[in-house]
């Protein structure tokens, strides 16, 4: 599986790195969630636009998984936990 | 399924964000119970509370929280992290009952939204949400009954279902086991079809 670093908006201050904003959360690819039910999750949770939330959808299905989204452990762990409420296969994790 | 005079969902003209159910009385009862079961699956299983008995081993299982044993439920509570089972376990320690908790509320409101006395029901958008999350839950519970693990599962799932109709339409006898298979399967299936209906509709 590869590790392809996917774009996602990083918060521009400096304030974050200070509160360890190294971290992500992962959407991993599962058989059952519909490319247009992820979609609409992206868009619906995250905010992201359309073109955005496809792009990640598509990471996730043709590459295994995506990062979808930057910031604090806690942050992350609340992303994934999100996640885990949509049905979706996701993890947090330190960004290497 | 009953002969549908319309789409399983579509988009309530005038109310934003809220959508009409076009799913026959029996299949709105059907997927409210599909929704009961789940909710009750959810339910802490005695089974998987640790029963240590000296002390030490009382305190290293209260710190411990291993994911469920059922396979199902597994996958609706996963583990939130991959590699460290510490960060693992502070998740699951920290989430699971709330997730737990989330899960069966969603349910529970989108089966009373199924069940209402109305014609045609008329979700609002948060029971659209709890709907689409309903759905997901029943879906990753039924795949999981099935054995479908992989994409490939995934796109042979309709043509294995359809042999087995065939075989059982030429007046063969199916085993029960294959019996039990097809009848999850092609639920599985509608119940994919009426999701994908349901985004369509809230696009």
């Amino acid at each position: 599986v590869s590790v392809a670093p996917v774009e996602v908006e990083r918060p521009e201050t400096v304030e974050s790195v200070e509160l360890d904003a190294g971290w992500v959360t992962i959407v991993w690819n599962d058989p059952v969630n519909l490319m247009s039910y992820v979609t609409h999750v992206f868009q619906t949770y995250f905010g992201y636009p359309k073109i955005k939330a496809t792009k990640l959808m598509m990471d996730v299905h043709t590459k295994g998984k995506a990062v979808v989204s930057h910031g604090t452990r806690d942050e992350m762990e609340r992303d994934t936990q999100a996640m885990h409420e949509y049905g979706l296969w996701a993890t947090f994790s330190h960004d290497q | 399924m009953g002969l549908r005079r319309t789409r399983p969902f579509a988009a309530q003209r005038g109310r934003r964000g809220a959508v009409r159910v076009g799913l026959t009385d029996a299949e709105r009862q059907l997927l409210a119970a599909l929704f009961d079961d789940v909710a009750a699956l959810l339910d802490p299983d005695p089974a998987d509370a640790p029963a240590a008995t000296d002390p030490w081993r009382d305190l290293e299982a209260a710190l411990r929280v291993e994911p469920p044993s059922d396979p199902a439920v597994a996958r609706l509570l996963p583990e939130g992290h991959r590699d460290d089972d510490e960060l693992a376990q502070g998740y699951r320690r920290l989430t699971e009952q709330s997730l737990r908790e989330a899960k069966q509320s969603g349910l529970i409101r989108a089966g009373a939204a199924l069940r209402r006395e109305q014609d045609p029901v008329v979700l609002d958008p948060d029971e659209v949400a709890a709907l689409l999350k309903g759905l997901t839950d029943v879906r990753l519970v039924l795949a999981q009954r099935i054995g479908l693990h992989s994409d490939q599962d995934a796109t042979d799932l309709h043509d294995q279902v359809g042999r087995l109709v065939h075989r059982a339409q030429r007046g063969e006898a199916l085993e029960p086991a294959e019996e039990h298979w097809v009848t999850m399967a092609s639920l599985y299936e509608t119940l994919t079809w009426w999701q994908e209906a349901l985004v369509t509709a809230v696009r």
